[in-house]
């Protein structure tokens, strides 16, 4: 008796706005190509409890993503800079931002230049 | 110093960005390629402020949130310092609240946009501010120039002269000055009427401008006197360029009146050594040569140098 295992499902890749962008596209492919560094910064950062670098990494992305035609990724990031400095202390703060970063690191992981 | 020289922008302006994310700088270099401006990238705000003191961008684009330094304190560092406070500062920063924004322009920024930016509207916003930046800049070389001659006017050459005789008196460097006073300009008035005055004086400005050096500043004095500002040069040799500047004006031919000669008669007085920085003594030496110039019988050039006291005895050239 075989029963098949379902494929585990692709997630669907984001697009850049401007992957048409000819002038763009180096740059988006550049900056898709970093994006599991800076997810690993942030997931070390979450893990070892360092508010302050998730901070800065969080705002340096919010910042650069929307520049590069991914708005929703920047929303998430300034999402998940807001709940830092929304509240003072560390360990309520990381509690408070799990789900806020689990859709960060969702978005980064999709984010593609559009070509393989 | 030629005032037409200096009253044009170059074509390429200097865009200093002064922003913590290497993102940023790659983004703008990218968006601003079709604009026509050269883009300088700095990540450490200290070295941003090093670097807009030596080379004087058209303008900064400030982040505000930078580890080390925060944008606020760069930009108040800025407009506190002699050298950079004219430079126009927009503030380019994710930092969006009503009160920040206030905080920024009453600093000195003169404009604010918000990050993640819109290309489209920071490029129009950068033109904007490079276009009134070239604007005042013009404006205020305008109010320096004489308005019949073309040549610096008095407030420039008390600016110039004040700078210089300070600077002489920590270098110990040669610096001159020179006064030239058209001879018997009334009676040109008088007979060829105020047009060939005026003639003659934007001739006279001609002559002065292409016998002087690109170094030496020409002014209008008031009238029908000129004064030449003449940095690293010792007096001999600024009597020198003025016995050139006597005979080329008295050789010169004057279409309105052929028959008539113009002479001017001149003034100098300068100094070889360090002096005590006091610019009005080179004005009263220059000044009093030319009082002796004119009792002579006009037509000539008196000079003296100054000695470290600054007193000088006056000596026909």
């Amino acid at each position: 008796m075989t029963h098949s295992t379902p494929p585990p499902p692709t997630p669907s890749p984001l697009l850049s706005e401007f992957s048409n962008d000819p002038e763009m596209a180096e740059l988006i492919e550049s900056f898709t190509s970093e994006l599991p560094e800076r997810v690993q910064a942030i997931l070390a950062a979450v893990g070892e409890g360092r508010v302050s670098d998730l901070k800065r990494l969080s705002h340096q992305l919010k910042g650069a993503a929307g520049g590069y035609g991914f708005p929703t990724l920047g929303e998430a990031a300034g999402r998940v800079e807001d709940g830092l400095r929304a509240t003072a202390d560390p360990t309520t703060a990381l509690k408070a931002i799990a789900e806020d970063v689990r859709a960060l690191v969702d978005l980064c992981t999709r984010a593609s230049a559009g070509k393989s | 110093m030629d005032p037409t020289t200096t009253q044009l922008e170059d074509a390429r302006p200097t865009v200093l960005v002064i922003d913590d994310s290497a993102d940023v700088h790659r983004l703008l270099k990218a968006r601003l390629k079709q604009e026509e401006v050269e883009l300088v990238s700095v990540t450490d705000p200290r070295e941003g402020l090093s670097i807009a003191a030596s080379q004087t961008p058209a303008l900064v684009l400030l982040d505000l949130d930078m580890p080390g330094m925060d944008g606020f304190e760069v930009l108040r560092q800025l407009k506190d310092t002699p050298g950079t406070h004219h430079i126009p500062v927009i503030v380019v920063s994710g930092m969006t609240s009503m009160q920040d924004k206030v905080t920024a322009f009453e600093l000195g920024a003169v404009d604010f946009v918000c990050k993640p930016f819109e290309f489209t509207e920071l490029r129009v916003r950068l033109r904007s501010a490079l276009r009134v930046h070239r604007l005042l800049q013009m404006l205020s070389t305008r109010a320096q120039l004489d308005g019949l001659t073309g040549l610096w006017n008095r407030a420039y050459f008390d600016q110039r002269l004040s700078e210089e005789v300070s600077r002489c008196a920590r270098s110990g460097r040669p610096m001159a000055v020179a006064i030239a006073d058209c001879d018997h300009f009334k009676s040109i008035n008088d007979t060829f009427g105020h047009p060939a005055g005026d003639a003659v004086l934007q001739g006279l400005a001609k002559i002065l401008r292409r016998e002087c050096r690109n170094s030496d500043s020409v002014c209008r004095y008031g009238g029908e006197e000129f004064v030449i500002l003449m940095p690293d040069t010792k007096p001999a040799d600024a009597a020198a360029v003025c016995e050139r500047i006597r005979e080329a004006i008295e050789a010169a031919v004057w279409p309105r009146h052929p028959e008539r000669k113009v002479t001017a008669s001149f003034g100098v007085a300068g100094t070889s050594q360090a002096t005590p920085n006091n610019p009005t003594a080179f004005v009263d030496a220059a000044d009093k040569n030319l009082y002796v110039s004119k009792k002579a019988g006009r037509n000539r050039v008196t000079m003296t140098e100054l000695s470290p006291s600054l007193t000088g005895t006056a000596a026909a050239a």
